[in-house]
């Protein structure tokens, strides 16, 4: 048994607190290689993790820290969230700053109740990838990203062939690498291990070398298995013998320099594209079962802990129309509208619970330019609140390099859009079937700018004017 | 704006005199009264607010740039809209409205300039963002291009001094008049950025690069009316002689 170091009262108490249970910072995501962009953006997954407080405690600016926080930038905001950099730096102060960023975008995304898939990729007639959608606008053959047999990361030795089926790999993706970054790697990691990669074709060898005698020895009826061959058994000759063949047959000293590096799984070139480069350079790879094979393994697990969901197969009960066939439509911001005429024509953008999607693709009333999807075709400022239109959230999915990309349809059921526009207040749905009156509530106050200009003293302002009734 | 309907032809022309004369010289009160003819709560569109309510501070905080074309540039843009939106509504009984093709492009035109002004960041799937990032501040940072950028020869694993015959590479370092960049414009780090000085001066040293212009050969592929030069012997012409076409 190891022995305990004890631990002290103090000791104890400060391991057991939620100060010491903040987890270290993660990479944060790979910028992207252009020359516009803004530093002070949201990044596209959180780096620090976020704390909150409770209400009394926020007031007296107790965060659970080293100090207390100020009041002023901690105490305006509805929420209370936070993320620290640094507890306590160098000039005795807590680099703090607000996270409401991710944490309500996390929190708008749980109420999508969406499940995470994984990356579908469907190969069309001329080898290109897109995800595909049905009519009803639910996309074809996903797989949850929490199946038993991709949701791994050790591989087993016994079962080569399932050795693909993983989400990580201790190895790079190669395709996935730059020049530079692959040679840099070739010198440190693959060049000081070519005597242990020999020892590796020696045992491939005599496992090779046994299998065939095994069956030799089936075939000839039982005339005596001969004894298994041991590695340090097979001489120099035989090995390069065995190397001379194998530059031959390239899928196979691929797939043994795969496993022997712990490669992530590559796909095999279309030959549509690249037919030339195939048949000049002679290397062809196996056919992978792997989603990662097109674009690379993720950096998380699959899921990236955003949904825990397996399957958007789950009944929607409204309060007053109970269950409903499809869920529920989703208000989407247009982030970009599609230029036309002067521009170059380019894809809509919509924000979608705080992240960035793709309209659907495929055949939808929203990409053929209807007259009810204006707002994606041109910008109109006269908009209150900016364009928006209703979609439906299908699922999610989490690419290789940690972004969370909402897979969003078509909505197919008018009266899933009315009855989401009544909840928000736009429509009414049931009200009008039941044709009473309701009793008006008047209006909330309406909030006023704080510039001098539209500032009027309180004797000038009627209480109506005040509480907004004089405008019903 | 129901009153508009019973207006006179007459009336119609002074206000749209007026309304010219609004986009040149506007006043505060007629600010106001267009701002709420644009009012929107859109983050998006709140640029165009700040705009609207601040035109000359504001054109210089959101734009960065403090100039009479800039100012006249927002006017425009909300100009177009008041008049769109003016017009939608034509006064009078009998009266000859524009072809609906004149409001569609100028539809068309204030997306467009929304779109080259202020929404000018590049979306990708995935992106997350905050009503932050749809505010004017944010949307000018991606206007400029910033200064970060990766080192390039590292990345694609390159010696420059091994590739001093690599046209498409010395041009690629130097400005158009064979001025080599500073190592804010390259982004490589001081060990590549001496590496590719070398190089550039390698070349040109060479006499096989020019040094005060791109390479002929790299301008006459980016610019293709250039005349081909092409080195054949022409009959009847003494060997050595270049024909140009």
């Amino acid at each position: 048994m190891a022995t305990s170091r004890s631990v002290s009262p103090g000791g104890a108490l400060l391991r057991a607190s939620r100060l010491f249970s903040v987890p270290a910072p993660i990479p944060p995501p790979s910028p992207e290689i252009g020359f516009f962009g803004s530093v002070t953006a949201t990044t596209a997954f959180p780096t620090h993790q976020v704390i909150t407080t409770l209400n009394s405690s926020r007031r007296r600016g107790d965060w659970g820290l080293k100090r207390p926080l100020p009041l002023r930038s901690t105490t305006k905001g509805k929420t209370a969230m936070i993320r620290v950099k640094q507890i306590d730096s160098i000039e005795h102060i807590t680099d703090y700053s607000t996270a409401t960023d991710h944490g309500l975008t996390l929190q708008k995304f749980q109420e999508l109740r969406l499940p995470v898939t994984l990356p579908q990729v469907d190969k069309g007639d001329y080898g290109n990838t897109f995800i595909t959608t049905t009519r009803l606008g639910l996309p074809r053959l996903v797989k949850s990203a929490f199946e038993e047999d991709g949701d791994s990361t050790t591989a087993d030795p016994a079962d080569i062939s399932k050795r693909d089926m993983r989400w990580k790999f201790s190895g790079p993706w190669l395709a996935g690498m730059m020049p530079g970054a692959f040679e840099k790697w070739m010198a440190k990691n693959v060049r000081p291990r070519r005597a242990e990669f020999r020892e590796f074709l020696r045992k491939r060898l005599a496992e090779e070398m046994n299998t065939q005698a095994l069956l030799k020895a089936e075939d000839s009826e039982g005339l005596g298995a001969a004894a298994p061959i041991d590695p340090p058994s097979i001489t120099e000759d035989q090995i390069i013998e065995y190397l001379r063949k194998l530059r031959y047959n390239n899928m196979e000293l691929y797939d043994m320099v795969g496993q022997f590096l712990d490669l992530a799984p590559l796909a095999p070139a279309r030959l549509s594209d690249m037919a030339k480069e195939v048949l000049k350079r002679g290397v062809r790879l196996k056919k992978s079962d792997s989603p990662y094979a097109d674009r690379g393994p993720p950096i998380t697990h699959p899921s990236a802990g955003i949904s825990y969901l397996r399957t958007n197969m789950y009944l929607d009960n409204h309060p007053v129309y109970g269950p409903q066939a499809v869920h529920p439509a989703v208000r989407a911001r247009v982030l970009r509208p599609r230029k036309k005429g002067l521009g170059l024509n380019s894809d809509a953008k919509l924000g979608v619970a705080g992240f960035a999607v793709d309209t659907p693709f495929g055949e939808s009333p929203l990409n053929q330019g209807s007259i009810a999807y204006k707002a994606l075709e041109v910008f109109n400022p006269t908009i209150k609140g900016g364009a928006s239109i209703f979609v439906q959230p299908l699922s999610a999915t989490v690419d290789p390099s940690g972004r969370v990309v909402p897979v969003v349809g078509d909505v197919t059921m008018d009266m899933s859009r009315l009855i989401a526009q009544e909840l928000i207040g736009k429509e009414k749905v049931f009200v009008e079937s039941l044709k009473t009156k309701e009793k008006k509530e008047p209006p909330m106050r309406p909030i006023q700018s704080r510039s001098p200009r539209n500032r009027t003293p309180s004797w000038r302002t009627s209480s109506g004017q005040a509480y907004g009734t004089d405008k019903l | 704006m129901a009153t508009r309907q019973w207006f006179s032809s007459a009336l119609r022309q002074c206000r749209t005199a007026l309304s010219q004369q609004q986009r040149q010289q506007p006043s505060q009160l007629q600010h106001q009264q267009q701002v709420k003819q644009l009012s929107t709560t859109a983050p998006s569109a709140a640029g165009l607010r700040q705009i609207a309510n601040n035109p000359t501070s504001a054109a210089g905080s959101v734009l960065g740039v403090e100039s009479e074309t800039s100012r006249v540039k927002n006017e425009v843009l909300r100009g177009i809209y008041v008049e769109s939106h003016q017009r939608k509504a034509p006064a009078g009984g009998k009266q000859k409205s524009l072809p609906s093709g004149v409001n569609d492009m100028r539809v068309v035109a204030t997306t467009d300039l929304y779109v080259k002004e202020m929404a000018k960041r590049r979306w990708r799937s995935g992106d997350v963002y905050a009503p932050r990032d749809l505010s004017a501040g944010e949307a000018v940072k991606w206007r400029r291009p910033s200064g970060q950028r990766k080192d390039t020869v590292d990345m694609l694993g390159i010696h420059p001094l091994d590739n001093y015959r690599n046209f498409t590479l010395i041009s690629e370092y130097m400005t158009s008049f064979g001025r080599i960049k500073h190592s804010s414009d390259t982004g490589l780090r001081p060990v590549n950025q001496r590496k590719i000085a070398k190089t550039i001066r390698r070349a040109i040293g060479l006499g096989i690069h020019p040094s005060v212009h791109f390479h002929p050969e790299l301008l006459r592929l980016k610019k293709r009316d250039l005349p081909k030069i092409v080195l054949s012997p022409k009959k009847g012409s003494s060997s050595g002689n270049a024909a140009s076409q």
